[in-house]
């Protein structure tokens, strides 16, 4: 992970910062930064979403192909995820710089995102052990400031959100061979329910504090960090350590309830959002990549 | 300004895609009125004074047509009286999608100046291109797009200061709802029927109208008579499960109640599918892509033998109709069953407009008539019309609207006269449009590729080309040949050898690859010759000035120059493009007068000889390999130079000079084959001429049998052997008849890829590879062939479309259906001229020989005629004579008389003109004469006009 040096004198200044919950730029620790949302800015996709925490900027675009269903769940679709992290986010990516960061982004994402809990994966079957829709997520990080997994999963959920899956039907013959019929209306889309889609809040040990949307410099002080989800009703579903360090149970416990709280209160501002977005229509202004 | 324009599509592997298109919208698109002062624009089409006088708009006014009235109506758009209309690109579009035809007349109409057709492309201005709402469907939106559009027009043409004309858009649709939704939101609209109906001083335009389906209760009884065509989306399941066939659908031509669908399968296994009776027809027409289930297998039939035609006069109840489909059930052998099918949908109807007559209707003041298609396998039409009177007795054409399920006959309207029946003009037109031979005049768009006049040679064309304007050519061709495209010359070298070239004119040079020129010669092909009239491939500019190669001119060619010995063979063979002046343009008889001539030396005459030499050893040589010359009859008509009616008939007679030019011509094209496939061995164009399956021999050889002559068929060598040492004594015409009955057996020879065949071999020619080359002004696989040749040659640059074999595949399916198209029409023209000529002559007896025998008839071959008919034993009317048919021989016994094939008869000749949309030659029997059977020579009875067989 990209990473700064950080001098002694500044590493004191933020750690008695932060035991004074008050941080560098004037945040409380369990404060996000100033966070930018825009969705639906990839044409070419059917679902996409912008997301700017502070200087990290992600982009998520979601492809919804016709495939088919994993053999031991044969009612459900799936999805995919691949992270591509650019070399536009830090020189540090370039070749295969990015590739170990992505690997790790994308399995963690598949274990969040991809379950049933979260997605109503059978939404996504259209016909059982046939066929079904697979959902491609590719992620692009366009710039490193700290923090990432809560900017790709904000990321993630919004594009879910803007997903338009085009309506098929199953047409069946007399000799039961089976034929997917597109709906010639572009309007005709089946959209997906993202009310269960856990946010991923990453909490880092900084001192004895516990510190959610770290800079990188602050990142730099930390002693240890925790990712865990939570979805709109505070329900935990996964934790994971991730980085060096160690952390005592006692500090796993106090992390996980802070996290619970930070992500709780996270979803519900940003469901409005999307709504609003989504209900201005043709009348929305594209910001764009340039704004 | 950008917009994008999404859609999902599915690909053909099942998959589902996203895809984004940008769309810009623009401010600079003009109106193209003329009356209008805001727009920018530097030329105007639509007219300020647009005056077409109507009942219902008094002011002038320019038509805007919804995507529904140009597909139905484009006949009624097509006449001069229709100006001043806005073709919207939405509808344009939409047209090119629906139906390829109606697009391209209406591409045509809109390059006519005259017409002042404009197209708005509203899809790209920025005031009138919507965007699809949700919950819309596409047409729907497409129509709001054309509302829209129009909405704009008629605000635009209000603003200029010189409103006081009141100029105006009237909308046409026949869309009950768009009319609607149109006037509610101030449109001026009208149905095509009223605004038609409306027009003064054009009555006849209302019998051009398509009958729209609204009308359709009025006309026909309410009761269903055909089963409902299945959707396409059915049809394309029930064809992937393989429930249902595709294929194409082709009328028996002797009998309505019976067609088969033609199933193309995988490589080589297509079937044939039968299907007989009206119900399972189920309203396909000739021609149609059509699906088919089959029945099962107890249901199956026999193709029958019987003739049927649908006669009787608009008969709409189908209670006869139930007795004839039992006569065809009758005698099905349970060998002679094929697979019998029904149709279940239709995928693609293949509609163009029908020559034929109208059957008037008995009853006067009736509109709706019978309409009967020239071509037989057509079915009868339902048309309306007020001018009943004036059409009949002539000949009209017909276009087909529609066929619901609950009419017996399909509806269609009337397009056009083409002038009455049995005269020349009339005739000649009418056999041109069954065998679609494309004749209109050229259009503006291909005309304005022609080089501009005076034309002359410039440096630039030069560059690449050899000066051989020094040479001693010239072309030796028919008499009143306008379209030289070949000619020769030879002369001796320093070394001893001799250097012979052949200077194809050089069309590609004219004709440059993809612009409309260049489409338009390939559409069509080929140049059609019928008797005393020429249908162009490229415009007379070039066919009969700057690409024929005339004497004294300068011209461009390609040449193909060998360097040969006294044995004519080829030492070198080298191809470049160059300039000739031609010396001389001889008829094959001059040349021929030349060459015999001693007294004359003068250098085109040396070269003649030098040719005439060569190509006699060509021709040995040729002949030792096993090319075939086998024989037909041609015929040449003597024309009256005023009234072009024939007055004599000749079979053509071939001269030393005709072998001489032909010699060359193959020898040309021979080597340009060989060069281009070295070149480009995948996508280069040939000419093979399959050898006949054995069992095409069968009739020559029991018909040489029978005079116990042996033939040998195993190879082209064996078979030009056996037809040499073929003779009979005291027989001097058996030679002859052998030959024309051999040609019979051949198969046709075509064009093709060579990357998608492997079977290049000539056997007509006995040669491993050949080509056209020779004749770039009327084939259009000539110029092909020039191309990959100055590709080859690096004299020209190549194009993608000329490596790609797959089209070029597809070109050559064109070329080949084009010719053979123009040469039935070359035939029907010479038939129809043989019978003007013997309309003139009354009725006339002549010699022939048997050609064929048959179950019920010979065929008699006249040689003085070079005519063929047959004679018919059995007729409807009296009792059939005892005929015993014997298929070994084949004989035929009539009464005590037997026939063998090549007896000499004698036959009375003469026209029948009792049906006036098929007239026909009739020959009746005169020697030997059977009783009961044979007719007296007429010049006894000379007032039997009519012939006493049918």
């Amino acid at each position: 992970m990209a990473a700064v040096q950080v001098s002694e004198a500044e590493k004191v200044y933020i750690l008695h910062g932060i035991r004074d919950d008050l941080r560098v730029d004037g945040r409380g620790c369990e404060d996000y930064r100033h966070m930018e949302i825009e969705t639906d800015v990839v044409s070419n996709t059917d679902g996409s979403a912008k997301v700017t925490l502070g200087h990290t900027a992600v982009l998520v675009g979601v492809k919804a192909e016709i495939g088919k269903p994993r053999p031991a769940v044969p009612n459900e679709g799936y999805l995919e995820f691949f992270v591509d992290c650019s070399a536009n986010a830090t020189p540090e990516f370039e070749g295969r710089g990015g590739e170990e960061l992505g690997t790790e982004l994308s399995n963690t994402l598949y274990k969040v995102f991809n379950n049933k809990h979260s997605v109503n994966l059978k939404s996504l079957c259209i016909s059982a052990g046939e066929h079904c829709w697979v959902l491609y997520v590719d992620v692009l990080l366009l710039q490193c400031d700290g923090n990432l997994y809560d900017a790709i999963s904000i990321a993630v959920k919004a594009a879910l959100f803007n997903t338009k899956i085009p309506q098929v039907h199953i047409s069946t013959d007399d000799e039961g061979g089976k034929e997917i019929e597109l709906s010639d209306d572009p309007y005709d889309c089946m959209r997906l329910n993202v009310e269960n889609v856990p946010c991923i809040v990453t909490m880092c040990k900084v001192g004895r504090r516990h510190v959610v949307d770290v800079t990188l410099q602050e990142k730099a002080c930390s002693v240890a960090s925790l990712i865990i989800s939570v979805t709109h009703k505070g329900i935990v579903t996964c934790v994971r350590k991730v980085g060096g360090g160690s952390l005592d149970p006692e500090s796993i416990f106090e992390m996980t309830e802070a996290g619970k709280r930070v992500g709780k209160a996270l979803h519900a501002p940003l469901m409005t959002l999307l709504q609003q977005e989504e209900d201005l229509g043709k009348a929305r202004q594209k910001v764009g990549f340039l704004g | 300004m950008l917009k994008s324009k999404t859609f999902v599509k599915k690909t053909r592997s099942g998959r589902v895609m996203k895809i984004v298109r940008e769309h810009y919208l623009r401010d600079d698109i003009w109106c193209g009125s003329e009356a209008c002062d805001e727009c920018k624009q530097e030329s105007t089409v639509l007219q300020q004074e647009a005056c077409i006088e109507s009942n219902l708009c008094s002011y002038p006014h320019y038509l805007i047509p919804d995507t529904n009235v140009v597909l139905h109506q484009i006949d009624v758009l097509g006449d001069p009286v229709i100006r001043n209309v806005i073709i919207l690109q939405t509808v344009l579009q939409e047209v090119r999608h629906r139906s390829a035809p109606v697009y391209k007349r209406l591409k045509d109409i809109m390059h006519e100046k005259e017409k002042h057709f404009y197209t708005f492309t509203n899809e790209h201005h920025r005031e009138t291109f919507i965007e699809r709402e949700p919950g819309e469907s596409a047409n729907d939106r497409n129509d709001r797009a054309i509302r829209v559009a129009a909405r704009w027009y008629s605000q635009h043409l209000k603003t200029p200061k010189s409103s006081t004309d009141g100029l105006k858009v009237v909308l046409l649709t026949n869309d009950q709802g768009n009319k609607q939704k149109a006037e509610d939101s101030g449109l001026l609209v009208y149905k095509c029927e009223e605004y038609i109906k409306s027009l003064i001083a054009n009555p006849d335009l209302m019998d051009r109208l398509a009958l729209s389906s609204d009308d359709k209760n009025e006309i026909t009884s309410s009761k269903v008579l055909f089963p409902e065509h299945l959707p396409l989306s059915r049809i394309q399941t029930g064809i992937k499960s393989g429930s249902f066939l595709q294929g194409t659908f082709r009328a028996s031509r002797d009998n309505y109640l019976e067609a088969t669908v033609f199933v193309q399968g995988e490589g080589e296994d297509s079937t044939e599918v039968l299907i007989q009776g009206l119900q399972d027809l189920n309203r396909a027409v000739h021609q149609d892509v059509v699906a088919v289930q089959l029945l099962p297998r107890n249901q199956w039939v026999a193709p029958s033998s019987v003739v049927l035609q649908d006669e009787g006069t608009a008969k709409d109840d189908d209670i006869e109709e139930e007795e004839e489909e039992k006569v065809l059930r009758i005698s099905a052998h349970e060998a002679a069953r094929k697979p019998t099918g029904k149709v279940v949908g239709i995928i693609k109807r293949n509609w163009r407009p029908f020559c034929g007559m109208l059957n008037v209707s008995q009853i006067k003041e009736s509109t709706r008539h019978l309409f009967t298609p020239a071509d037989r396998r057509i079915p009868r039409i339902r048309i309306e019309t007020r001018q009943a009177s004036t059409l009949a007795g002539q000949r009209i054409m017909v276009a087909i609207d529609g066929w619901p399920k609950d009419s017996r006959y399909p509806n269609g309207h009337f397009v056009r006269s083409l002038g009455s029946a049995g005269e020349k003009d009339t005739e000649e037109e009418v056999l041109l449009l069954e065998h679609d031979v494309p004749h209109q005049a050229f259009s503006q768009a291909v005309l304005s590729f022609l080089p501009k006049m005076p034309w002359a040679i410039t440096p630039e064309d030069m560059v690449r080309r050899e000066d051989l304007r020094h040479l001693t050519v010239c072309s030796v061709d028919p008499p009143g040949c306008t379209d030289i495209d070949d000619a020769l010359h030879c002369r001796d070298l320093e070394n001893g050898n001799l250097e012979v070239g052949v200077h194809i004119a050089d069309v590609s040079h004219f004709i440059r690859p993809g612009n409309a020129l260049d489409k338009e010669a390939a559409s069509r092909g080929t140049t059609v010759y019928l008797c005393g009239k020429r249908i162009d491939m490229v415009p007379e500019l070039l066919s009969s000035n700057l690409c024929s190669l005339r004497s004294n001119v300068e011209r461009l060619t390609f040449s193909c120059i060998w360097e040969m010995n006294h044995k004519a063979e080829i030492l070198k063979t080298r191809f470049t493009k160059s300039v000739i002046n031609s010396k001389a343009s001889l008829t094959y008889a001059e040349a021929q007068m030349r060459i015999d001539d001693a007294t004359k030396n003068d250098s085109i005459t040396k070269s003649l000889r030098g040719l005439n030499k060569l190509a006699k050893i060509l021709k040995r040589q040729r002949i030792e390999k096993g090319a075939l010359t086998l024989s037909s009859m041609e015929v040449r008509f003597h024309m009256d130079s005023e009234t072009h009616d024939p007055i004599d008939l000749q079979t053509k007679e071939l001269m030393e000079t005709n072998s001489m030019v032909e010699e060359f011509m193959l020898l040309a094209n021979i080597s340009v084959a060989q060069k281009i496939y070295d070149e480009f061995a995948e996508c280069a164009l040939l000419r093979k001429h399959p050898p006949p399956p054995p069992s095409n021999y069968d009739i020559l050889l029991k018909a040489a049998k029978s005079k116990d002559v042996e033939i040998h068929t195993d190879s082209a060598k064996a078979l030009a052997d056996s037809l040499d040492v073929a003779r009979v004594d005291g027989f001097p015409y058996f030679n002859t008849l052998l030959r024309i009955l051999a040609t019979r057996c051949m198969m046709q020879a075509v064009y093709f890829c060579s990357g998608m065949d492997s079977d290049f071999h000539h056997y007509g020619l006995a040669s491993p590879i050949y080509t056209h080359f020779t004749s770039p002004i009327r084939r259009y696989a000539d110029i092909i062939v020039h191309r990959l040749l100055a590709a080859a040659i690096g004299a020209d640059s190549t194009y993608p479309d000329l490596m790609d074999k797959h089209k070029q595949s597809a070109l050559c399916i064109n070329l080949n259906y084009r010719h053979k198209m123009a040469q039935y029409a070359q035939r029907a023209s010479v038939s129809f001229h043989t019978q003007l000529f013997f309309k003139n002559r009354g009725i006339v007896n002549e010699e022939g020989f048997v050609l064929f025998v048959r179950k019920n008839a010979i065929i008699v071959l006249i040689p003085k005629f070079g005519l063929e008919g047959t004679v018919f034993f059995d007729t409807k009317d009296k009792t059939a004579p005892n005929l015993v048919f014997d298929e070994e021989g084949p004989t035929l016994n009539v009464e005590q008389h037997t026939f063998h094939i090549f007896d000499k008869v004698k036959v009375t000749i003469s026209l029948d003109d009792s049906n006036i949309q098929h007239q026909k030659i009739r020959m009746a029997l005169i020697d030997p004469v059977i009783p009961g059977v044979s007719v007296p020579a007429p010049d006894i009875e000379p007032q039997a006009k009519k012939p006493k067989l049918d």
